[in-house]
């Protein structure tokens, strides 16, 4: 029974990570470039909740999601358009840039010491001896329902299949008459909307936020994203589900508990070792 | 189109430049000195920006109060103090900067760091060029490992122990938990303790940890469902997150036991301490919600001065106040004493005459620790540079 409550802890904890690392991913395979402010993006998600909570909290929820989406897009075409064909390099340096910038911004309005964002008492759920909240089996729902929905998406729709077509080849793609700023839009757009339903399960499980709430998740997605293959949808999922779970699992055992992280870190290496592409990336031939 | 777009653009980046002014505004309405060649110039560093950036906020607004008070009374006979702290975000390898600029800009005497980590770098560092320093909150067992240094806090083993003490006094019988930070000087250090201090009739204690800035503890209140008393040598974020995770998790009639750390843990925003059904306790050296005595009076003159929501009041800020009056009162006595004291004195020369007090039989009267008759407590300390005063237990919230 315990392992059971392990279990699904983990995977809704993994269905978060997984929600922010294909961010992290699709950007990544459309745009060519690490998004290192998308963590923050869940923050300011949070933050907004945060604002319009004592409206009405499905108004906050609404409101924060157009919020993210508004941001992802504005941060796009402000910080990373213009650099589009400038060095890696520059756009990694100004991604780090903008991510420091939001926690700065956060600080400065909402102070640095968290607040609590109680979106419902939602309560727990008893079996028996055990008993499990209710976030985190909401939260455990809703991620598979939205991995299905952008599977989905990007499978069947013109958009999404002009999304994977740029990720194949952008000069291709372009002379098939994509429109290929439009496209870099949408993946900001989707990517910040998942960080903002991300910033909102992740209330549902801690109702805490504060100006760095984000880096953590941030950086465990984005191990989850090159765990799984960055660049590919299917992995970033993978990869966020079992990063959760081998979260939940360590933090389950109290001689292991200490070394959760590490144990992280060192899954991430391993697979590189193994497979440098990650679990399911694919491996590109460069031509020389 | 375009054109609009940027004109927007603009405008929301000015007006986005701008939020720092307009915010600087509001939360500078204390000005003291800094420094200059008539005033006697203390400094410190510790974390203004990032995750812990709440204690080194409250200390460098307490250190403001009292060095305001002070002066306004006239200072050390018509002397002025002044104060500067620099940001070290609670990171150990920022300390050696701040400590260089302090040092270069005339600092005399320091109150250390506010957190323990960079603490241990800079004892080192104060070491070398005989600088005084009475840190407000770096609890650390090393921190007054030289003749230098000297702690206004409980050092963490003062504190294991004692909780040990109190758990082997009252709670004989019950099934012991502990939650921690293990990757954190202060709380690895008081749990070892604390362990060590406790009787071995309770066993083996059931351990649950933390990293970094975790905050989801949804598994580890698991580990700790089956536990009477739980053990949290933490600050007060991490067990608000803990106690929330816990609610329906953690038995309803256990109770949570804190360290210092978990001095306001009933005053954060949004949290309501009245809905976590269990009791929650912890043994400190400052209530933050004292009514009465020389405390009341520190808490009310903090929030009528300072945005008590956004750079609200803890125990870091009141023995931070207590610092800087200790100090004044030391150099205070050494002066009838003769000594020569005034903004040219050097750092080194400072150092020795504050030692001689500290060590001496200096006592000094303040708002941390148990209050005595006259609503003060007495604090003196010991030759090792720990703090001698009696720790109180403070039950924030009964059961329900």
């Amino acid at each position: 029974m315990d392992f059971l409550i392990t279990l699904v802890n983990g995977l809704s904890l993994g269905g978060i990570y997984a929600m922010i690392a294909l961010g992290y991913t699709m950007v990544y395979g459309i745009a060519k470039m690490l998004n290192f402010a998308h963590g923050d993006i869940i923050m300011v998600g949070g933050y907004a909740i945060l604002v319009f909570l004592s409206v009405n909290p499905i108004l906050a929820i609404v409101f924060s999601v157009l919020f993210c989406i508004g941001l992802g897009i504005a941060v796009e075409k402000a910080a990373y358009k213009p650099l589009r064909g400038a060095s890696p390099l520059a756009v990694l340096i100004t991604a780090i840039g903008v991510s420091y910038f939001l926690q700065s911004l956060a600080q400065i309005i909402f102070g640095a010491s968290p607040k609590y964002v109680i979106i419902a008492d939602l309560g727990s759920l008893v079996i028996g001896e055990v008993s499990i909240s209710y976030g985190t089996i909401i939260t455990l729902a809703c991620s598979i329902v939205i991995m299905i929905a952008l599977t989905l998406f990007v499978k069947l729709t013109k958009t999404g299949r002009a999304m994977i077509a740029v990720s194949e080849d952008k000069d291709a793609a372009r002379l098939m008459g994509v429109n290929i700023d439009h496209i870099i839009m949408i993946t900001f757009a989707i990517g910040s909307a998942l960080a903002s339903l991300a910033g909102l399960f992740s209330l549902l499980r801690v109702p805490t936020i504060m100006p760095t709430y984000g880096a953590l998740p941030g950086i465990k997605a984005f191990t989850a994203a090159v765990i799984g293959g960055i660049g590919s949808i299917p992995g970033a999922m993978l990869g966020g589900i079992l990063l959760g779970v081998v979260e939940c699992v360590c933090n389950s055992i109290p001689t292991v508990a200490p070394y959760t992280m590490a144990i992280e870190f060192a899954i991430l290496i391993v697979i590189l070792l193994v497979k440098p592409t990650g679990i399911l990336g694919k491996k590109r031939r460069e031509k020389v | 189109m375009k054109t609009t777009f940027k004109k927007v653009l603009c405008l929301v980046l000015t007006l986005a430049l701008m939020v720092p002014v307009l915010a600087a505004c509001k939360s500078d309405e204390l000005e003291v000195p800094s420094f200059s060649d008539s005033t006697i110039k203390i400094g410190l560093t510790g974390p203004l920006t990032g995750g812990t950036a709440v204690y080194g906020t409250a200390v460098y607004n307490s250190a403001k109060l009292a060095v305001s008070e002070i002066n306004e009374a006239g200072g050390l006979d018509g002397i002025m103090f002044s104060l500067e702290m620099i940001d070290d975000q609670h990171k150990p390898e920022l300390v050696a900067n701040s400590y260089a600029t302090l040092l270069e800009k005339g600092m005399q005497i320091s109150l250390g760091t506010v957190t323990t980590a960079p603490g241990l770098e800079f004892k080192e560092l104060s070491y070398e060029d005989n600088v005084f320093f009475l840190t407000p909150s770096a609890t650390g067992d090393a921190i007054p490992e030289y003749a230098n240094g000297f702690q206004m806090c409980f050092a963490d083993s003062n504190q294991g122990t004692a909780s040990a003490v109190y758990f082997n006094e009252n709670y004989q019988g019950k099934k012991v938990g502990a939650f921690y930070k293990s990757d954190d000087e202060y709380s690895t250090g008081i749990l070892a303790k604390f362990e060590e201090s406790l009787d071995d009739s309770f066993g083996s204690i059931v351990k649950a940890s933390f990293k970094g800035e975790e905050s989801d503890f949804n598994q580890q209140v698991q580990a700790l469902k089956d536990c009477d008393i739980i053990f949290m040598p933490i600050y007060y974020t991490p067990a608000s997150q803990f106690m929330t995770a816990g609610k329906s998790v953690i038995k309803a009639n256990a109770v949570y036991f804190g360290c210092d750390g978990l001095d306001g843990v009933d005053a954060i925003d949004g949290f309501d301490i009245n809905s976590v059904p269990q009791e929650v306790s912890y043994l400190s050296h400052f209530n933050s919600n004292a009514t009465t005595g020389a405390a009341a009076d520190f808490i009310k003159k903090y929030n009528e001065t300072f945005d008590s929501e956004k750079e609200p009041l803890n125990q870091f800020g009141a023995a931070a106040y207590d610092c800087v009056y200790a100090i004044f009162e030391a150099l205070k006595a050494a002066k009838a004493e003769g000594k020569n004291i005034d903004g040219s004195t050097s750092a080194s020369e400072m150092c020795e005459i504050l030692k001689a007090q500290f060590t001496g039989n200096f006592e000094y009267h303040g708002i941390t620790g148990k209050p005595e008759a006259d609503g003060k407590s007495s604090i003196s300390w010991t030759e090792n540079g720990f703090v001698n005063k009696e720790a109180v237990k403070y039950i924030v919230k009964e059961a329900n």
